[in-house]
């Protein structure tokens, strides 16, 4: 009885919270995603320099989502916010062709570190308004998600920049999580 | 010392987990079915159906049966994410094949999908469990009539079973998953994946 009424508490007040990093190579977008999902408009953003760190609340889960400058000089940072991440968004440019190798390298890289083993992870196939952009089949293919055997994963196709696919990416991710992770 | 290797590759053994894969066209219920899986075997509750939305990537759900490890692979059934299911057959010790009984006009879509899946060479040998899902709406075929309209050939050197289910109500979901950890336990395929990982030593798998 006593676990019935905690179970519709916590699904009533729901109060969970995630810690969520956004990576991926610089100009991929991920300060913009940031800030769309957190005030819902599109701000400029100028290059990323450390970090930014925002509170989202969406379906009951408070997200703590964590956007890391994406030049090659700080990369080596972002090992420093890997503990206690419960999931991991990777932003793309799908329109940027040529440094897909690297983001592929970089996103394998990302998930070989063992404090990471538990994050599922969410792909935003981002500028999809741009022309050119690769579709969602075309990035997986490029960042070779099918090597991805032991965690849950997801790609969805985003604009930032229209605001589209972002929403329905973290309904993924709260379903995800509330269902029990990986 | 030759009981303690042999105690340590039999504990290897009893670890090794079974993987399944999910396949099926979009809309076959592929992730309704794992949530229910998750739902009757873990004290997890799964995803209640009306949140389950289309799968772009892969789901997983762990859960024990009759002490066997089972890990599903929930793979996207979009015509354009089908390209990603082979890079899975390699590892995979048997196939779930997700059919809508409900859903006659797209049989015929359902058993090109699954006839692609048998011809793959990575796949030989895989048991397969074919389910007539979405038995809780009236309209539904029964798992016979289904076998019927897929006509498959070139079954008969593979283990394989048509079971009705219903995904949303759980209907027919433990018959499955037994039949699963039965099949695969005597699998030669099983036998083949054993020796391979045993082959390339724990972690390399």
């Amino acid at each position: 009885m006593g676990l019935v009424f905690t179970r519709l508490f916590s699904s009533v007040f729901g109060n969970k919270e995630a810690r969520i990093l956004v990576l991926g190579l610089d100009n991929a977008g991920k300060t913009t995603i940031l800030y769309r999902l957190q005030m819902g408009e599109v701000v400029s953003t100028i290059p990323t320099i450390g970090f930014n760190v925002e509170t989202v609340q969406y379906n009951n889960i408070k997200f703590q989502v964590w956007d890391l400058g994406g030049q090659t000089s700080i990369r080596p940072y972002w090992r420093c916010y890997f503990p206690n991440t419960q999931a991991i968004i990777y932003v793309v440019d799908s329109s940027d062709t040529d440094r897909l190798v690297i983001a592929r390298e970089e996103f394998h890289a990302i998930l070989e570190e063992e404090e990471l083993k538990g994050a599922v992870v969410l792909i935003f196939a981002n500028k999809q308004d741009l022309p050119g952009a690769l579709d969602d089949a075309a990035v997986t293919e490029s960042l070779e998600l099918h090597k991805i055997k032991n965690r849950q994963w997801s790609i969805f196709k985003t604009s930032a920049i229209k605001g589209e696919g972002l929403f329905e990416g973290l309904d993924w991710l709260s379903n995800t999580l509330k269902s029990g992770g990986s | 010392m030759f009981s303690l290797i042999y105690g340590l590759w039999q504990y290897m053994f009893s670890k090794l987990e079974l993987h399944v894969l999910i396949l099926g066209i979009d809309k076959a219920g592929k992730t309704t079915l794992l949530e229910k899986m998750k739902s009757v075997y873990t004290n997890v509750e799964g995803l209640p159906p009306d949140r389950i939305v289309p799968t772009v990537g892969l789901n997983i759900g762990r859960i024990e049966v009759a002490n066997r490890k089972l890990v599903f692979w929930d793979l996207g059934g979009q015509l354009g994410l089908r390209s990603i299911w082979e890079k899975y057959y390699e590892e995979a010790h048997a196939v779930v094949f997700v059919v809508d009984a409900s859903c006659p006009s797209r049989f015929e879509d359902s058993k090109s999908a699954l006839e692609k899946v048998l011809r793959h060479e990575d796949l030989k040998g895989a048991p397969l469990l074919i389910l007539a899902n979405k038995q809780d709406l009236p309209e539904a075929v029964s798992s016979e009539e289904l076998a019927r309209y897929l006509d498959l050939k070139k079954l008969d050197e593979r283990v394989y079973m048509f079971e009705a289910v219903s995904a949303y109500d759980g209907l027919g979901i433990r018959e499955s998953a037994e039949w699963l950890v039965e099949v695969m336990e005597r699998s030669k395929r099983t036998e083949m994946l054993r020796l391979r990982a045993g082959a390339l030593g724990p972690g390399s798998a």
